[in-house]
């Protein structure tokens, strides 16, 4: 379990950066749609999940507030704030010269 | 991350620690949404059941616990958390075992007290830098034969030591006395030395205030300046330093302060009983009077002897050498003739170090051998007890673990569990420490020189808080770790069979608890060996009756007692005075107590003895008043005691020790006999009677022929008389109720006299044998420690075998054994250990207590009754403490032995 969260921790947070970027959503919320926008392809286990979003909240890339969620439940709901914003513009950039690096190594003769 | 991101990522974790509980119910309901969310969606997607969907939901989830943790370290604050929980949990679990906390907390506490009370002695009295400008290259000379080695220097020698051996670049010599101070406040009794004009170049040491001696002021008649010691300094003149050029009166002498010495000054032999020297004035010696050849010359026999001589070695010269030309030098006087006699004359040089600690210096190292010992046992027995610890709660790890607790955590839950134990230990630890270091100061003997000054060395003591403690950290870790790397399913399965067992370990513990029975019996040897040595001195009959007794010296001053009259007059009315007070049975007065100051001869003419060609009828010679005797409680064997009809003008009268009557009245009757003191003026005198022998230059020492004289007619032997003499009250109450009304009766008769050295003779026998007491007590003390230690550590192997032996138990109980059986087979662990280490103990013993020969009255070092009860108490306790776990054996329950380990 742990050894994939590893694998995952710089892309994650740019994940869940990404999917709270148009709107507040609760946990739950953020991995269905991960796995949604991934087409099923990436699963977000909770055990990095939660931990990724306590860790960008204790960095002030992200803010929490309680509320009630679209299926009427009591929910957590975390929102990208400024500082989030600037970062996730950041990350971006990083992971396009990465898979670009990547891509083209793969690519070559 | 700029600063205010990190002020505001503070702030926020330091919130999130008062909100703990808050923060820790948010994240449970996250959790829970999280599953039923999950659940839900499931249900909808594959169209499970509600229930079938929840646990589902669960296990995709994982571990609860896991998820807690996890949550706390991203927010930052699970380290601090988790302390305060350990250490809360620790205490807990530390409570509920209070004996492993106990013996732990013990062991620790006595390793490092005892390490660092030991190691602050051995500085205190070997490594601290001695107040003196080179002591490694300074040197007290000593003369004397070869039964005497350690003896005064003759003022001829000291001139011989300034011109021919060409091993020192300096050499000083001094004499020593006490003087009353008068002028300057209280009038006070000091301990002064008159010094040749170099004495204080060769020490190296120099006024911190003024100047030192001249060498125009080092010659008779120019003999008017002092030097004052620091604390004399303070007392009379407050501390200031307008007190040079000031006048003191000593001994009745108008005298000029020219400098004042620093506070940390000592002569060289001041490191006893004495304490330091306050008043320097200058020898200001001629040759005749200390009968010498002016020059290289040595008259015969040497002349008078009563100096202390110190030298400075040339450069490049060792101790070794200087010693070598020393005996060239002494055997080519002793071949022109100089010294005569069957006694072969020496001349020793001492080092500034070994005269001042030097009889210390074996003892002390071998017990810093011992206490580094100590240390190391203490650091085996506390890592054994936590590994014992940690093997019984392997199952507890196991079940942690799997219920998804990461192994860091539990780990770390452990270690906290030692910093509480280390913690509890260190404190105990340093409050031995002090203790130590407040006894030995209350303890040691002043004779000790150096010891007494001890202090807590802070840098000893961290060393064995860090030691101590690393151990405790580094075994509370170990055992951890291997436990909580076992599968935890295979540990709760079967118990973990064999699995972390350690043959080896075991077997090097139980080499160490062997190591420890031994060092035990040698230590509680040592010390027993010690109480029955001081047991033998106390039984000694020292001649006189110590009880109800209570001395003080008294002097008085040459300017208003100037005759021989005057001083026995002050005396003699003092005694009769004091006899009249309530309580008091009997008063005298006597030149030197018995084991409080050593005795000289004095050549004595007996007709009827020959000595032996080219020697005297030597006699220890002591002065004192009528009623001496009887205050004193000396046993009278034949004649009569002095009385007061024996005085001034009358016919000059002795009292003879047993050992003289029968060394030089051998086969005849000493009452009546004649007998003169080998002076020129010398009034042939008579003996009147004589007592049973005085120990009074030790009680283990061997007493000379001794001679009494009247104080009121010595100076009809020897043409003067004695100014400082110690009053000798003898009471059937307590002595030092008189302190009061006797000084009275002395400053009704002259209330300028000093009072000095108010003792009773209980406490000069007492501190005449300090030494022996103070090995005694620390061979104890360190014997006590040993057996402590011991027995946790045969505690920690006894329970370690127990519990790595629970399965087999468990299968021998389950086919008929019966606890006793159980019991009695691991008690036989502890029994083969015990008896192996007592005989190692007993040979090591037998081989060591032979260096403490020189400790030693009347008891061999192979004594058997001491060796008897130190192994019978050492193997009882052993068995005792091995006893304690083995018990544990016999309450096996086989079924949950088999079943769960």
């Amino acid at each position: 379990m742990s050894d994939r969260a590893d694998l995952l921790q710089g892309t994650l947070d740019l994940l869940i950066l990404k999917a709270i970027l148009p709107a507040p959503l609760h946990g739950w919320g953020i991995s269905k749609r991960i796995r949604e926008l991934s087409y099923d392809v990436l699963q977000v286990n909770q055990g990095s999940l939660y931990p990724a979003l306590y860790r960008l909240e204790d960095r002030g890339l992200v803010r929490s507030s309680w509320g009630i969620s679209p299926e009427g439940r009591r929910a957590k709901f975390y929102t990208l704030n400024a500082a989030g914003k600037k970062k996730f513009a950041e990350e971006k950039a990083n992971w396009r010269l990465f898979t670009n690096a990547v891509e083209q190594i793969l690519h070559a003769t | 991350m700029n600063r205010a991101g990190i002020i505001s990522r503070w702030q926020r974790r330091t919130t999130a620690l008062f909100r703990r509980a808050a923060l820790e119910r948010d994240m449970a309901e996250e959790m829970r949404l999280h599953i039923a969310m999950e659940a839900e969606e499931l249900a909808r997607t594959r169209g499970l059941s509600n229930d079938e969907s929840l646990r589902q939901a669960r296990i995709a989830f994982g571990g609860a616990e896991r998820f807690r943790e996890e949550g706390r370290d991203a927010r930052g604050t699970r380290w601090l958390d988790d302390l305060a929980g350990d250490a809360r949990y620790a205490v807990r679990t530390l409570l509920r075992a209070p004996g492993f906390a106990i013996a732990a907390a013990l062991t620790l506490g006595l390793g490092i007290g005892a390490t660092t009370a030991l190691f602050s002695v051995v500085h205190a009295a070997l490594l601290e830098p001695l107040p003196f400008g080179d002591p490694a290259h300074t040197a007290v000379v000593w003369s004397g034969s070869y039964e005497n080695a350690g003896s005064w220097m003759s003022y001829d020698e000291y001139e011989l030591l300034t011109y021919e051996p060409h091993v020192f670049d300096a050499v000083g010599v001094y004499d020593i006395e006490t003087k009353s101070v008068t002028g300057a406040g209280d009038p006070e009794r000091v301990h002064a030395a008159q010094l040749s004009q170099k004495t204080l170049q060769v020490l190296g040491v120099a006024p911190m205030l003024g100047r030192d001696f001249l060498p125009e002021e080092d010659v008779p008649g120019a003999n008017d300046v002092a030097l004052i010691g620091y604390s004399f300094w303070q007392r009379h003149f407050g501390g200031d330093p307008s007190a040079v050029g000031k006048r003191i009166e000593v001994a009745g002498k108008q005298k000029v302060v020219i400098g004042v010495m620093p506070a940390s000054f000592r002569m060289p032999l001041d490191y006893d009983e004495r304490g330091a020297t306050e008043l320097l004035t200058p020898l200001a010696a001629t040759d005749s009077e200390y009968e010498a050849i002016p020059g290289p010359a040595v008259a015969p026999g040497g002349g008078s002897h009563g100096l202390y001589a110190v030298a400075h070695l040339a450069p490049g010269v060792t101790i070794a050498q200087a010693n070598r030309e020393m005996d060239r030098v002494t055997r080519r006087l002793t071949d022109e003739g100089v010294y005569t006699g069957p006694t072969r004359f020496t001349m020793t040089v001492v080092p500034l170090r070994e005269q001042i600690s030097g009889s210390l210096r074996p003892a002390l190292l071998i017990l810093l051998g011992a206490v580094a010992l100590v240390l190391v046992i203490a650091c085996a027995n506390v890592a054994g007890l936590l590994f014992v610890r940690g093997e019984r709660r392997r199952r507890e790890t196991s079940l942690r673990a799997v219920l998804g607790a990461a192994r860091p955590r539990l780990a770390r839950q452990f270690l906290t569990e030692g910093i509480v134990i280390a913690m509890v230990g260190g404190a105990l630890g340093m409050f031995v420490a002090w203790m130590g270091v407040e006894a030995t100061r209350a303890w040691a003997p002043r004779s000790l020189g150096l010891v007494s000054g001890v202090s807590l060395n802070l840098g000893v003591l961290a060393f064995a808080l860090v030691t101590t403690i690393g151990t405790v950290l580094l075994f509370a870790l170990a055992p951890t770790l291997a436990a909580t790397r076992v599968s935890a399913t295979e540990t709760l399965k079967d118990g973990g069979r064999g699995a972390t067992t350690g043959r080896a370990r075991l077997r090097a513990r139980q080499l160490m608890v062997i190591g420890e029975i031994a060092l035990s019996v040698v230590l509680i040897v040592g010390g027993g060996l010690m109480i029955r040595t001081v047991q033998r001195i106390m039984s000694i009959d020292p001649g006189f009756r110590s009880e109800g007794v209570l001395t003080m010296e008294l002097s008085v001053p040459a300017s208003r007692y100037a005759d021989d009259a005057r001083i026995a007059g002050f005396f003699d009315e003092l005694r009769h005075r004091v006899e009249g007070l309530p309580g008091v049975q009997r008063a005298g007065a006597a030149r030197l107590l018995p084991l409080a100051a050593r005795i000289g001869n004095w050549g004595l003419r007996i007709p009827g003895y020959t000595p032996p060609p080219g020697e005297n009828a030597p006699g220890d010679w002591q002065i004192v008043t009528p009623g001496y005797f009887e205050a004193m409680g000396l046993h009278l064997v034949a004649g009569r005691l002095f009385e007061d009809r024996d005085r001034s003008g009358g016919a000059v009268v002795f009292v003879i020790s047993q050992r003289m009557a029968d060394k030089y009245f051998a086969g005849r009757d000493p009452i009546g006999a004649n007998m003169q003191l080998t002076n020129d003026s010398a009034q042939i005198g008579t003996v009147i009677g004589v007592v049973r022998d005085v120990e009074h230059n030790g009680l283990t020492s061997a007493t000379d022929p001794t001679f009494y004289a009247v104080h009121s007619q010595f100076h009809q032997s020897a043409q003067f008389t004695p100014r400082t003499m110690n009053l000798v009250v003898r009471t059937a109450g307590d002595p030092l109720a008189l302190v009061r009304p006797v000084s009275e009766q002395v400053h009704a008769l002259d209330p300028e006299i000093p009072i000095a050295h108010v003792r009773t003779m209980d406490d000069i026998v007492r501190s005449s044998i300090a030494r022996q007491r103070f090995s005694m007590l620390l061979l104890g003390a360190f014997g006590g420690l040993a057996l402590i230690l011991a027995v946790v550590g045969i505690y920690g192997v006894v329970a370690q075998l127990v519990a790595a032996r629970r399965q087999e138990f468990g299968v021998r109980a389950a086919l008929g054994a019966t606890p006793t059986a159980l019991v009695r087979m691991s008690l036989f662990d502890g029994i083969q250990q015990t008896a192996v280490g007592l005989a190692i103990g007993t040979i090591a013993a037998l081989l060591l207590t032979r260096l403490m020969q020189g400790m030693l009255y009347g008891v061999s070092p192979t004594d058997p009754v001491t060796f008897a009860v130190a192994l019978l108490v050492t193997g009882a306790v052993a068995m005792a403490a091995s006893y304690l776990p083995a018990r544990r054996a016999g309450r096996v329950d086989p079924a949950s032995a088999l079943g769960a380990g």
